[in-house]
Formats: C-alpha cells, structure tokens, sequence
C-alpha cells in the first residue's frame, strides 16, 4: 500500500535558484544585465551590431548569443569588437539560468559594464525563465502586427522596454505606433517605448540614453 | 515549447523527495499545471512517457490537475474566470486588459505516492 507525501514544490525552483545567484553576482560586480526577446527575425541582433559599435567607447559590453534562426549571430556581434559567446540551447525554445553560468565561466567579466543576453526568438517560452537580469527588453518589428502585445501579454507584461523596429517600414506596412503602444501601457503602465530603426540608425539616441540612465543607476546600487 | 526540460525539473525534484522520505518504489506523481503557465498539460504527459520509460522512475503514473485562470479586473476588481487567456474582457465592466492574476501561473509538484518501509524517514502531511 502506497503513502502519500504532499510536498509542494515548485518546477521552475531549479532556475529560480540559480537566476537569483546571478543576480546577486550582478549586483556585486555592479554589471547591468538585460535580456533581450523577440520574434525570429524582430531585429535583436541588428540592435546589438549598432548599440555595441555606437557606445563602443563608453561601456565594456559583451554579449551571450542564444539565438539559433541564423549560426552566424555571435560572429555578427564579435565584427563590432565586443566579446560574444553561442550558447547551445539544443533546439530549445529559451535560455535558462545554468546557460548563463556556463557562459559567464568563458567571458572575461573584469570590469563588465553591460551584459547583453539575445533569447531565443520565441514570444512565449523566454519569458518564463528568469536569467538574473535586471532588465527584460522586447522587441517587436513593424512587420509583425501591432497586436501583438495583446496576443503575448506575459513577455510585455515583463519587460521594461519595449522597441518598435523597423519603423523605415512603416509606410509599406499596416502598423500602428500608437496601437501597439496603448496595448503594451495597458499591460505594464511603465513600460518605456522606442520607435527605432536599426537600418537606419534613426532612434537609437533614445535607446542609448535609456541604456545610460539604467547603467548609472546600477552602479549606484 | 519546453516541457521536456520542466519534466526533466521534475524528475530531480522527485529524486531529491524520494530519497529524503525514503521511499522504496514511486507509484503515483501529482502536479497541478496553470492555464497560464506555459506548459500544455498533453505535452507535459507526453514528454513523462518519454522520459519514464525506464531508468529508477519507469512505470510512473503522472496526474496533471489543470488549475483554472483566475482574475481580479484591472479597472473595477471584480474576480472573474476568463475563458480566453489571450482575450479576457471583464463582465462588468469590459475592461480588456491589465487584470491582476490570482489563479493560472502555477505549476508544482503538489503529492507523491510511494511504498515506504516502516523504518524510513516519518512523511510529513500524510
Ligand atoms: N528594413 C529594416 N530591416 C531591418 C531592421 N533591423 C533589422 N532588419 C533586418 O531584419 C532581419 C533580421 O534581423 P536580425 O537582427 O537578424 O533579427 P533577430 O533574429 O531578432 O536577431 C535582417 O535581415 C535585418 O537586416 C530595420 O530597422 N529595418
Ligand atoms: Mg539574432
Ligand atoms: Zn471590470
């Protein structure tokens, strides 16, 4: 005869429990961490070929590279002189915590200002695994449909940016700025927005700035 | 999606539990999954049938309790059950959007069925 034990416990402890080693490891070296999600194809890499090469200059930045749609993503990246390191998500659909550790033991951290971490591009799984960041940054690109923040709330619901890309687009296409921005506000009424467009360049300054004040405020802590 | 991965999460925690109750053989799993947790419920037993087919936890039966979204309205508070998770517009007043979650994120292991030996560790919660 078998006995029941309750006992109540969480599946995502595991992760849990290492993001929140991460964190504090963060906070102690003062690095400001930021998960980046999105679509395939949204434009996260794009992002970190320009943010890496304008603030080259101003920050130590390095990049974990989870990304799979292209295998060249961390060579894009490391052209801009920053360090980049590919985690093997073996198909999966998100980073978890032990990737990052495992990442980490390679980069060189010494005086690390900013750590960019690329998701998979995926607008569900990533948002379920925290990776000790400070921050979750989404993307979304004006060819994807100004809903969808509405379709995925949970990824919005987290983040504390929101970029719209791709906006040399949006004459060609049926997206609205302000559409997608009120459903985004009505998720997460701090979330801050940037129209951008990583071809370009145009809106960047914004985003730079954004990158700045959440550096400095990091330090401070 | 990625339940092969919280399947694998759960066989450690079961692992950990059996052996801190000191249990012989594991004959029944229960989690209680949330609408709104990420996981499909068929893919969480699918991806169990996978990974239990042999090794220490072979022949396992898992029951998955399926929690229900639960929501209290962003605008007037009232409590409601959506129906859609992706469109929940209050009853009373139709709000749309920003409802606080009460119920639908969970997924836990909640109980384990096992044979322990009269000499193995006093389960706790019987
Ligand atoms: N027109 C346009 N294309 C862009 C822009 N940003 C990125 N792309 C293109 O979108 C595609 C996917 O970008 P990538 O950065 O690889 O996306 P990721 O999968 O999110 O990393 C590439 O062909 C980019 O050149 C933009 O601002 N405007
Ligand atoms: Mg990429
Ligand atoms: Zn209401």
């Amino acid at each position: 005869m078998g006995k029941t034990v309750t006992i109540v416990r969480n599946v995502m402890e595991a992760n849990e429990r290492r993001a929140g080693k991460l964190k504090d490891y963060f906070a102690e070296k003062g690095i400001l961490c930021l998960n980046l999600m999105s679509s395939p194809g949204a434009g996260k890499t794009s992002l970190l070929e320009r943010t890496l090469a304008d603030l080259k200059g101003e920050f130590k930045m390095a990049v974990i590279e989870g990304d799979l749609q292209t295998d060249n993503d961390a060579r894009r990246v490391a052209a801009t002189g920053a360090q980049a390191v590919q985690v093997n998500t073996e198909g999966g659909c998100h980073l978890d915590s032990s990737m990052i550790e495992d990442a980490i033991a390679v980069l060189d951290m010494d005086g690390m200002d900013i750590l960019f971490i690329e998701n998979v591009g995926n607008l569900v799984c990533p948002a379920e695994f925290n990776l000790g960041e400070d921050h979750k940054v989404s993307l979304l690109s004006v060819t994807e449909g100004d809903d969808k923040p509405e379709k995925y709330p949970l990824m919005f619901h987290l983040s504390s940016v929101m970029l719209l890309n791709k906006t040399d687009l949006l004459p060609y296409v049926d997206f609205s700025l302000e559409a997608a921005s009120a459903h985004a506000k009505k998720l997460n009424k701090d979330i801050e927005i940037f129209p951008v467009a990583c071809r370009t360049g145009e809106g960047l300054a914004a985003w730079y700035d954004w990158l700045r004040s959440a550096r400095a405020a990091k330090k401070q802590a | 999606m990625h339940e092969l991965s919280l399947i694998e999460s759960m066989l450690s925690i079961i692992r950990e539990e059996k052996a801190k109750h000191g249990m012989d053989r594991i004959l029944r799993v229960r989690v209680v999954n949330g609408a709104l947790s990420g996981a499909v419920s068929d893919a969480l037993a699918f991806g169990w049938e996978c990974l239990t087919q042999e090794g220490d936890l072979q022949g396992v039966a898992l029951e998955i309790t399926d929690a229900p979204l639960k929501v209290v309205c962003g605008a007037c508070g009232k409590p409601f059950e959506p129906e859609d998770k992706h469109y929940m517009p209050c009853p009373a007043c139709g709000e749309i959007l920003g409802h606080t979650v009460t119920s639908g994120k969970e997924l836990y292991i909640e109980e384990i069925e096992a044979d322990i030996p009269e000499d193995g560790e006093p389960a706790t919660g019987v």
